[in-house]
């Protein structure tokens, strides 16, 4: 199987995001991941882009943009938003602004708990302020791991 | 372009049940929200949320569920919810939230549980 890079766009919208995540749910299946590990990918998937449509997009016009990455050993997925200005500091990724989203984290609140999610159940995780003063996400999931191989 | 056809509102001995027909990520989950918050203005006190049909469900929907059980805790009802598949069960495990919310196996132990 050929390396493959896809690239989308859609438009920064919640509506678009069940289409997104069945298509890597059906990329992820077919390069072997278990049916466990696709639902994993596909929750990350989700919280990543609605957390793009939510806090990353000023309105629905602005896009958000992917770029899926595969080969025998690993799906790799960037998640790039153009950020929200009116939202706040311009550069929200601030090593005090993590901790704090971490310690307020509680299994009670209503919110909360995209990032975590995200974090948790991917080998990867990685967050950055990109040119557009957006938020690049970059997630990474190993496809060679034995137990994962599995149907 | 609605969702909430997909939730389904049945009654049984005064009790509301919901039925989810459509898998919970952000879109349906705002729709969700929505339906919660409908049955809380009327006032509502005891609701079991069915999602045997749900392959799916993301922190802002599982945020919602949680949100109004407390609410309707704090006036002596509650908000169940029952039938989840395997990954359902792990999400909530992951966010702590099947702490906060009960989570029933079948919709008949759900209800047998008020
Ligand atoms: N792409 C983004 N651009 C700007 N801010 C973001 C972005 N992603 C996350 N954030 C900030 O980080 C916070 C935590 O995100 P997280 O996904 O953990 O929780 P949430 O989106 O608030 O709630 P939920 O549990 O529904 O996901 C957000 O409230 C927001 O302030
Ligand atoms: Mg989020």
């Amino acid at each position: 199987m050929a390396n493959a890079d896809i690239k989308l766009k859609i438009p920064s919208a919640v509506f678009y995001i069940d289409p997104v995540r069945a298509f890597i749910g059906n990329l992820a299946k077919n390069l072997g991941f278990s049916r466990k590990r696709v639902a994993d990918i596909q929750l990350v998937i989700d919280e990543i882009c609605s957390n793009a449509v939510h806090h990353g997009s000023i309105d629905t016009t602005v896009g958000v943009k992917l770029q899926i990455r595969s080969d025998a050993h690993a799906l790799e997925i960037l998640v790039r938003d153009t950020g929200s200005r009116h939202k706040g500091p311009k550069n929200w990724l601030t090593h005090e602004r993590l901790s704090e989203i971490e310690a307020n984290r509680s299994p009670s609140n209503e919110g909360g708990h995209g990032i975590f999610i995200a974090k948790s159940l991917s080998d990867t995780y990685e967050m950055k302020i990109n040119a557009a003063g957006g938020t690049d996400v970059r997630v990474v999931f190993q496809l060679l791991k034995p137990a994962d191989t599995k149907p | 372009m609605d969702s909430t056809k997909l939730m389904k509102l049945r009654e049984e001995s005064g009790i509301k049940i919901l039925e989810i027909k459509t898998d919970l990520s952000s879109y349906a989950a705002s729709d969700l929200r929505k339906v919660l918050e409908d049955l809380l203005a009327e006032k509502v006190e005891k609701i079991v949320v069915n999602l045997s049909q749900v392959s799916h469900i993301n922190s802002t929907a599982v945020g919602a569920l949680v949100g109004v059980a407390k609410r309707l805790r704090q006036n002596g009802g509650d908000l169940k919810i029952c039938a989840l598949a395997d990954n359902l069960t792990r999400t909530f495990n992951l966010i702590g939230a099947s702490s906060v919310v009960e989570i029933y196996e079948s919709e008949n132990s759900a209800l047998a549980a008020f």
